[in-house]
């Protein structure tokens, strides 16, 4: 049975009093608690009005708690659970999605008799379910509020119930005063009473009534309670074009009615507001009439045309509603409930002309913003370096992206294509501060690098050693040395670019390689030069100064080590010159601090992993690899090491070019790949919410040890194709473009061999080897075929003038297989051709020669995967550790299958 | 998403086994229409519109043709023909041919929800086959009635009687028209409408309701239309390939409503809640490209989408990229913020730079946060920008945009243009 509603109604209306719409009796079940517009929004409005919220509902999280700062919320099945446990409410907030409201209003009417609002938060609820939302209130007795608002409050009760009115601090805008706020716009009710606490007034009752097609709690009702309310001496309401709700309201005490979408006028469907759409004589023209009529004005009040009456005014800009209601209220012989406390002026908060001359009415200067705010932009604008969310990283990178179509990957938003013309060094950094090198910062990491290859007498290239001897791929050896590159071997650097970092972080200086800037570093605390400074001068530090001159690099923080008095540390050198890389980068905020701290670091793993790829003869007093430590402290690259570790060899810039193309085009291939997942994985085991216990080597071990035969050793199954293809040949040099090589009669001869291969295993049943290098599941089905990463190189190499027989055999044999009837149309030559036919070139000579075995070629192969890899991964473990949460890389076991 | 006319209006009706012309479509051939009017004597030629078009009648859109020669003249001058309604032209696709159906009585119907009663309505009066807005008051019945038990047949009798309505038609409409809420209520449709329904004598001499024209709209949020398999590009006309675009993000988290206002406009305006969305469009006019409500909390990727494809279609073309809501309740600035930032920095990355400048509004949850990450992109890519507070009026700063893009028009983007290193007309 319905309960008796008020009488004056034709309709059910229970609330007698804009009072008792949100009052500190009212008891909540909030439906859909753990929902996530709930989950932020509940705990607020729960300690705002004083732990009004009894219990939630989420169906299968029986047990569960919604933390707030007023305790514990406990959620239960649903409503007739949380009764029988002993709960009472009178009120209903309904969260859920769209489909499941009606059914939800249906529960909490229907279980509980005692309900007597509910308050429906959900957006996009259907006008089927509306309809019957409306009876099911009616038929019950209920007073229902939305659907598509934001709830009730009240500012003198301090109550809030259902969404956020007054955003995640109330108390900030519901300023207790004489004003009810009715608004079909659930952000501006909050704006309003923002607007008016700034011109001097506070707010009793507070509705977004939603602006659906059904407002269930709607103007007329709201007009009747705010007469029986003591408290309220006038209203401001906000109405949009469409329905007929305030059409036949009466007031009797003053508003301001404030109309807006006179252009909506002109639209053929609801944008945002579902029911802000007019039919015929509801726009917002005729709206406007029927308050201006309510009113007795005859125009609308604007700051130059102030008409109003005793009853009211209607304005069409909220920004005139607080001067508006003065004005009526004065009329009344009411003054403001407060001393105003601003005015709605333009303000920036923040703004840069960057460098350009703006009219004068657009070169309006940034003020300090109002508390809090003032001291939250001080804070923000100390802040040095990006700062990023934390959310999980499980298969997600912020370093690199795979476009599916393309197959070609990006880091930090440059193609692996791009990168294959950079070299080694300009890469490495490229995935950790996120930018590429120019010419000072190579200089300035090669020397970086430069001083971590030698491990003479080091117990890394021990381990290195020891683990090779066992029969370990160069990986698992890597591996070996990289354990002891444990954070105790970091932190001293790691401290010394915090220190340049903190010293210099407010100086002004935006480019870390300019010395002639006018910057003022902090003084440095006798902390932070403990960490530059040691009391002896230092061998490695003075061979490495050196060098920097040599190179003619400029750093800023080289530049101030040396001003200071004492004798730089070696780890001191290192952080400067690393966090001269890293500091444009950091200044415009794309990188984090910690990045930056942890620079040297992945520096010096990056070194000791080139130098431990090279067995340990290799590694002297004075020299690696034959190469006297000063000379490649003053001159080498990054990529020539590299080249070296792996060749034994000095390189020539023309046999340098393919090792770097290859680096280039394998530092990553996604984050889908195995390796990613291995280093992403060690960072996530650590705790990347407590980055400092992260350990950088251990991630660059589950990336090494995420590769293998298959991962990144399977680039030799290209060599090893090539090599039998080519090794009854009198090919001496793949570079040499005078050959008297047949690539056609090879192919050709090859082709015909694997068909009648191909036929007998299909005779036999057995599976049908593949060609490796040749075809691609994206890049096939037309009648010729190309893998556009291919096509890429190959352009870069013939503008070059650069030969590879290698790779010309790939080109000829895809048109050879297709010639005789092996393929049905022109399979394209992979990235994975190239890279074979770039390596193998580089090692043909030695093989040839009998300097490398087949196993040493494969071995190199994969060494050389491993030293354009460690660059990709080492910017995916930065990122997880700058971005992920902890454990976040775990799969749910519901997500996980057996068998047996 | 409204449909006219009886080409899907006949398939609709059939579901609630309501009677309705016979109706044949553009691709009717000579055999199939000449049987037609030899069957009902006469057949009506109405061009196809997407969307509720009214009123074609009168503007001299609809034929009729009693001989095939004639039908198919009708069907030459219809089939592309075009009707303006305010500024937009809708042009036809194609023709339908509908059996006449001769009849004394023509009846006006219509249900849709209302509200000045917050129920639905039934609309009626036998004075149908006319603009009931010629009608006297007297003439026509508006009955609310409650939607949990719905149309019934006593409700339509009622009716009938009320308005004085002939004895003969009022047991066939107390049969049939009941059935029409079915249709209404289960179906996901917001307006329903037939008129005329022509009182055909049936079999045994009774009268029997004939819709001879249909019209509805459907509520884009009701699941329920798909219960109808209509096709899927019946009602493509309302949106253009931006709006398109954007409405595929549509889901309950987050709004993601737009409306192109001026294609040829130059401030792109992402707005946020409907309220803002009232007034800047208001403020702005013409000058803005679109109207649009993005508020609603909606997690990082939608709105990194939402800008992402904003920008794809208008960047190239705005002065003044203007950023604007109140004070948020919900909505996370920061992640909002964020997400818009970092498109505007991917389209610059990937598509090059252009010459802008940003004016942003706002407040809420993690507002400084939120306009910080703005302003570190924003400087990275040298925009000029001015970021204000939720204690500057929302119009003066809609103002302020108007007047940035009016300085971008007299030669400030010239200027914008070679601070970014481009060339002046860029």
């Amino acid at each position: 049975m319905r309960k008796p509603g008020i009488q004056e109604f034709k309709y059910y209306v229970g609330i007698r009093s804009l009072a008792d719409i949100a009052t500190r009796e009212d008891r909540i079940c909030v439906l859909n608690i753990t929902g996530n517009e709930s989950r932020t929004v509940t705990p607020v409005s729960h300690a705002y009005s004083g732990g009004n919220i009894v219990f939630g509902t989420s169906p299968g999280r029986r047990g569960q708690v919604v933390e707030t700062p007023a305790g514990n919320i406990p959620v239960y099945n649903n409503v007739r659970e949380g009764m029988e446990a002993g709960h009472k409410f009178n009120v209903g907030v309904v969260y859920l999605p769209p489909s499941a409201v009606r059914d939800g209003v249906a529960e909490l009417i229907r279980i509980n008799p005692d309900v007597e609002k509910v308050v429906i938060i959900t957006e996009k609820i259907s006008v089927h379910d509306s309809r019957e939302i409306r009876a099911l209130g009616q038929q019950r007795g209920v007073d229902i509020f939305g659907g598509n608002c934001l709830g009730v409050a009240d500012s003198w009760n301090q109550v809030r119930i259902g969404g956020a009115l007054g955003g995640d601090n109330p108390g900030e805008t519901l300023r207790k005063g004489s004003i009810a706020i009715f608004s079909n716009s659930g952000n501006f009710t909050t704006t309003i009473a923002n607007y008016l606490s700034i011109g001097g007034w506070g707010t009793t009752t507070l509705i977004s009534s939603g602006k659906d097609i059904y407002i269930n709690y709607a103007a007329p009702e709201f007009a009747y309670a705010m007469s029986n309310d003591e408290r309220t001496k006038a209203a401001v309401m906000y109405s949009e074009p469409g329905g007929y709700y305030e059409h036949d309201v009466v007031f009797d005490k003053p508003v301001v009615a404030c109309v807006v979408g006179r252009w909506k006028a002109t639209l053929t469907r609801a944008v945002g507001h579902a029911g802000a759409i007019a039919g015929s004589g509801d726009d917002a023209r005729a709206k406007e009439k029927w308050f201006m009529d309510k009113f007795g004005v005859s125009d609308l009040f604007t700051p130059e045309n102030p008409v109003c009456s005793k009853k009211g005014a209607v304005v069409t800009n909220i920004a005139h509603i607080p001067q508006a209601l003065t004005a009526v209220m004065k009329l009344n012989g009411v003054e403001k409930d407060f001393p105003p406390e601003g005015n709605l002026e333009l303000k920036p908060w923040f703004g840069d002309n960057q460098g350009l001359k703006l009219s004068a009415a657009l070169d309006i200067p940034v003020v300090k913003a109002l508390a809090p705010y003032d001291l939250q932009i001080a804070e923000l604008l100390k802040n040095v370096g990006a700062i990023f969310p934390r959310q999980s990283m499980k298969d997600c990178s912020g370093s690199s992206v795979m476009d599916p179509k393309t197959q070609v990957t990006k880091v930090n938003n440059i193609s692996i294509l791009d990168c294959s013309k950079q070299p080694l060094e300009s890469n490495l950094c490229l995935a950790l501060v996120r930018e590429l090198n120019d010419e000072n910062d190579n200089a300035l990491y090669n020397l970086a690098v430069a001083a971590h290859v030698n491990l003479h007498n080091d117990p890394m290239l021990a381990a290195a050693e020891a683990a090779r001897e066992a029969g370990n791929a160069p990986n698992t050896a890597i591996s070996a040395a990289v354990a002891l590159l444990g954070p105790k071997r970091a932190d001293a650097a790691r401290a010394a670019a915090d220190s340049l970092t903190e010293i210099f972080a407010h100086s002004g200086l935006l480019t870390g390689d300019d010395e002639q800037a006018k910057v003022t570093p902090a003084a440095a605390t006798a902390e932070q030069l403990a960490t530059l400074l040691g009391s002896a001068p230092d061998a490695k530090a003075e061979a490495m100064l050196k060098a920097f001159d040599k190179r003619g690099a400029k750093s800023v923080f080289v530049k101030y080590l040396r001003s200071l008095k004492g004798h730089p540390t070696a780890d001191a050198v290192l952080a400067a010159l690393t966090t001269t890389v890293a500091w444009e980068p950091l200044m415009r905020k794309r990188i984090s601090k910690l990045t930056v701290r942890n620079l040297p670091w992945y520096t010096k793993l990056f070194g000791m992993i080139i130098g431990a790829s090279t067995e340990a003869k290799h590694h002297a007093a004075g020299s690696f690899c034959g190469v006297d430590n000063q000379e490649i402290l003053d001159s080498w690259t990054v990529t020539q090491l590299a080249y070296i570790s792996l060749l034994g060899e000095r390189p020539t810039a023309a046999s340098l070019l393919p090792l770097q193309v290859i680096l280039g085009l394998i530092i990553s291939n996604g984050v889908g790949t195995i390796s990613s997942q291995g280093c992403k994985g060690a960072v996530s085991a650590d705790g990347p919410e407590s980055p400092e216990r992260v350990q950088i080597n251990k991630g660059m071990i589950g990336f090494l040890t995420h590769t293998g035969f298959a991962h990144g050793g399977n680039g030799y199954e290209g060599i090893q194709f090539l090599i039998e293809n080519f090794k009854d040949t009198s090919l001496a040099d793949a570079s040499n473009p005078d050959q008297s090589i047949d690539l056609k009669k090879i192919t050709t001869d090859f082709a015909i061999a694997f068909n009648k291969e191909k036929k007998q295993s299909k005779a036999l049943g057995t599976g049908v080897r593949n060609i490796p290098g040749v075809n691609h599941p994206v890049f096939k089905g037309l009648p010729v075929n190309h893998d556009p990463r291919e096509t890429y190189i190959t352009e870069f190499f013939a503008e070059r003038g650069e030969k590879n027989v290698f790779h010309d055999f790939y080109k000829t044999l895809v048109q050879s297989l297709y010639d005789n009837g092996v393929t049905s149309n022109v399979f394209c030559v992979n990235i994975d051709a190239v890279i074979a036919a770039s390596l193998l070139k580089l090692l043909w000579p030695r093989y040839r020669n009998g300097q490398f075995s087949e196993n040493l070629m494969e071995m190199a192969a994969f060494t050389a995967f491993l030293f354009g890899r460690m660059a990709g991964c080492a910017g995916e473990i930065d990122d997880h550790i700058n971005r992920g949460r902890n454990m976040d890389t775990r799969t749910p076991a519901s997500q996980c299958s057996h068998v047996s | 998403m409204n449909v006219s006319g009886m080409l899907h209006g006949a398939g609709l009706l059939k579901i609630v086994d309501f009677p309705a012309s016979e109706v044949l479509g553009p691709e009717a051939s000579e055999h199939d229409i000449h049987n037609l009017i030899e069957k009902c004597g006469s057949v009506f030629v109405k061009p196809i519109f997407r969307g509720g078009i009214g009123k074609k009648g009168k503007s001299g859109l609809i034929g009729r043709a009693t001989d095939l020669k004639s039908a198919l003249a009708e069907k030459e001058r219809l089939y592309f023909a075009e009707y303006k309604v305010g500024n937009v032209v809708y042009k036809s696709r194609g023709v339908t041919f509908e059996g006449a159906v001769p009849a004394k009585h023509e009846i006006y119907f219509s249900i849709t929800d209302s509200t000045r009663y917050r129920a639905p309505v039934m609309t009626l009066t036998h004075h149908g086959g006319m603009d009931i807005e010629e009608l006297d008051k007297t003439q026509i019945i508006e009955v609310p009635f409650d939607p949990l038990t719905g149309l019934k047949s006593f409700i339509v009798s009622n009716a009938l009687t009320d308005l004085g309505a002939p004895k003969e038609i009022i047991s066939p409409l107390v049969q049939h028209l009941p059935k029409l809420w079915d249709l209404y209520h289960h179906y996901g449709m917001s307006t329903l409408e037939l008129n005329p329904i022509r009182m055909m004598p049936g079999k045994s001499g009774s009268l029997v309701p004939v819709a001879c024209d249909f019209k509805c709209g459907f509520d884009r949020d009701d699941p329920r239309i798909n219960r109808l398999s209509l096709p899927d590009d019946l009602f493509v006309t309302e949106a253009n390939d931006f709006e398109q675009e954007i409405n595929e993000l549509r889901t309950y988290q987050g709004q993601s409503d737009v409306y192109v206002i001026n294609e040829k406009g130059t401030i792109l305006a992402p707005t946020f809640g409907g309220g803002a969305n009232s007034l800047v469009t208001e403020v702005l006019g013409n000058d803005a490209i679109i109207s649009s409500d993005f508020g609603g909390n909606p997690p990082y990727e939608k709105m990194y989408d939402v800008m992402r494809i904003s920008l794809k279609y208008y960047l190239k073309q705005t002065n003044v990229l203007f950023i604007i809501g109140g004070k948020a309740n919900n909505t996370d600035i920061f992640v909002t913020f964020r997400a818009m930032a970092d498109a505007l920095r991917d389209y610059f990355s990937e598509r090059g730079a252009t010459p802008l400048y940003v004016v942003i509004g706002r407040g809420g949850p993690q507002v400084i946060r939120g306009m910080g990450a703005f302003k570190d992109v924003l400087d990275s890519l040298r925009i000029p920008y001015k970021i204000f507070g939720f204690d500057s009026a929302m119009t003066d700063v809609v103002n302020y945009a108007q007047e940035a893009d009016r300085w971008m028009k007299s030669g400030g983007r010239a200027e914008v243009a070679k601070l970014l290193g481009l060339p002046a007309e860029a």
